[in-house]
């Protein structure tokens, strides 16, 4: 830091501050959210390796519940087990020192996401006593009035909080969840849409309204969310393969001709082994083929592609599950392609 | 000369310690004042944050222009750099000046002023405290000898070109405790609290940066993209895929 001589350090170093309180907060989301977050593999490995050891007795939960906590993996179940023989050890607990708190929060959310709504309220209550103005606890109770169904005073806890800091993106999100688990999609919708108009870089936001978009049909909106993902993500071919769903969906000779391209880049990212997009393929060609049935055959594609990807899947069934292979060459000989 | 100067064990007592521990005690005082004064409620600025996440989305458009169709990456540079609302298109005059805007903003200002208060109020007195009262004296000596030119930083207050470079005079010594002390604030208040002098007078320089320049660059960016689709090629790379793993076996 002491080599800026410019005038954003002050900027900057308050941004780092304020980014790396965020990058905390977004912890508590882990509940809603998948592991959209590439986690590499040595991590992966680590956290494996260190799961096991725990679960077998081993030392070094701790070790494991940061690491969870920092790749924001979902395994609460095992996370509320750890974390709370940490916390129910007081020589545990103290050792860690200004950690303790966070662990409370991590365990509170993991208990929250685990219906063990009482262990919550304990961790809760904990840190209530040594924070008593924080926002964060006050977001960890509106969480759990959230689990419990009681959506109103949720609802008025979310914008309390939100009255003294309109741009926390963690109730944002939040209070779009809560209209979808209510089963009020448009209003997610609405919710959403109202978010990314300000944080129109956040991937998690884009794909949650992806989803809901599909599920309300409405896929032209669908499809101009997965291209946003695209475009942050081009090489990840969940995108690519969603982006050509949707536009198989809405169907037309256009967009089936671009799922069918979208289809063969997933094929191409995966390394040919996503049975999804490999039938993507067939059916795309299928319907391409009915679609231009009687017109003029000239620019019919001469590529291979679809027998292809045929002859992989029949090869993929062989291997994996033989005794669905009969009802696999029915499908594609309706589709001509066998 | 050097070996004649002796220096007298109560100016370690009484200038020496004194000075060092009260400069420590300032610096912790002054951290706790300043952390006080701090206003809380830093809300930051949504047409900031927005012009961040425009910058990004942008980027991300460029950069992976060629994996979406070529209608849809029309209709993103339509709505991203059009001349009359798109996101990246900042009319001329509206170009804020960061000095303007502090002017505006009394809340800026203020901080401004707080903090650099906090700074120099201190600063001054314990400065003035010093030449008052430990004015003269060589408080210390260092172990090693150094050449002429370090006299001016080691023997601030003290006139005397014969005396050996290695003697710290009692100002000297304030200065270096002053610019030296950052790595003790660290260890006391933790690593993120410790802002020392040195750095805080590098931020009085100037402060903010324009975001409307970046935005102004990204479209020019945006608007020599060219868009090349990506995905044809993708149909022959993923038969070449397949063929391979069909011919595994």
């Amino acid at each position: 830091m002491g080599d800026y001589c410019n005038s954003n350090v002050a900027r900057r170093k308050s941004w780092t501050a304020r980014h790396r309180e965020r990058e905390r907060e977004n912890e508590e989301e882990e509940e809603e959210r998948r592991t959209t977050k590439m986690v590499s593999k040595t991590e992966e490995a680590r956290v494996t390796m260190l799961e096991n050891q725990v679960d077998n007795g081993g030392g070094g939960a701790w070790e494991y519940l940061c690491l969870v906590r920092k790749l924001k993996l979902r395994r609460s179940d095992k996370v509320l087990k750890h974390g709370l023989s940490i916390l129910n050890d007081p020589s545990k607990r103290s050792s860690l020192g200004p950690e303790e708190w966070t662990l409370y929060e991590q365990v509170a959310i993991a208990a929250i996401d685990c219906q063990c709504i009482d262990v919550a309220k304990d961790c809760i209550k904990v840190l209530q006593k040594r924070f008593p103005d924080s926002k964060r606890v006050g977001k960890l109770e509106a969480i759990i009035l959230e689990a419990k169904g009681s959506w109103a005073e949720a609802e008025k806890a979310y914008s309390s909080l939100l009255e003294d800091n309109p741009l926390d993106q963690v109730i944002h999100k939040r209070r779009a969840t809560m209209e979808k688990a209510q089963g009020n999609l448009s209003g997610a919708v609405e919710l959403l849409n109202k978010y990314l108009e300000i944080y129109m870089a956040d991937q998690d936001a884009w794909r949650e309204l992806a989803e809901i978009y599909v599920s309300l049909q409405m896929y032209k909106q669908a499809a101009f969310c997965y291209e946003e993902l695209i475009l942050s993500q081009p090489r990840n071919p969940l995108y690519h393969l969603a982006y050509a769903d949707v536009l198989y969906t809405l169907g037309g000779l256009e967009n089936l001709q671009a799922a069918k391209k979208y289809y063969a880049s997933a094929t191409d990212l995966t390394g040919g082994k996503n049975t999804r997009a490999l039938f993507g393929i067939c059916l795309c060609t299928h319907a391409i083929g009915q679609l231009v049935k009687g017109r003029n055959k000239e620019d019919k594609d001469s590529s291979e592609l679809q027998s292809l990807a045929a002859t992989a899947l029949e090869k993929d069934y062989k291997l994996i599950a033989p005794t669905k292979l009969s009802s696999l060459t029915k499908t594609l000989r309706s589709l001509n392609l066998s | 000369m050097a070996e004649d100067l002796v220096l007298d064990t109560a100016i370690r007592d009484w200038v020496l310690i004194p000075l060092s521990v009260v400069m420590v005690l300032i610096g912790v005082l002054r951290y706790f004042v300043s952390k006080l004064m701090r206003s809380s409620s830093q809300s930051p600025d949504p047409k900031i944050i927005k012009e961040g996440q425009v910058i990004v989305r942008a980027r991300n458009l460029r950069a992976a222009a060629n994996f979406i169709p070529a209608k849809s990456f029309r209709a993103r540079k339509a709505y991203f750099s059009n001349e009359e609302n798109g996101l990246l298109f900042v009319p001329k005059g509206q170009a804020s000046n960061p000095q303007a805007q502090m002017f505006s903003d009394p809340n800026m200002a203020m901080d401004m002023m707080k903090k650099n208060l906090s700074m120099i109020i201190p600063q001054t007195l314990t400065f003035a405290w010093v030449n008052f009262f430990f004015s003269g004296f060589v408080a210390a000596k260092i172990p090693f000898p150094l050449t002429q030119r370090f006299r001016s930083m080691l023997q601030n207050g003290i006139d005397l070109s014969t005396v050996d470079v290695s003697y710290v005079s009692s100002r000297s010594w304030y200065f270096l405790n002053l610019f030296g002390l950052r790595g003790l604030f660290s260890l006391i208040l933790g690593e993120e609290n410790a802002m020392d002098d040195t750095q805080k007078m590098m931020q009085m320089g100037g402060f903010g940066f324009d975001p409307t320049k970046s935005l102004g660059a990204e479209k020019d960016n945006l608007d020599i993209v060219q868009h090349d689709w990506a995905l044809p090629k993708f149909e022959q790379r993923a038969e070449e895929v397949l063929r391979k793993r069909i011919a595994e076996h």
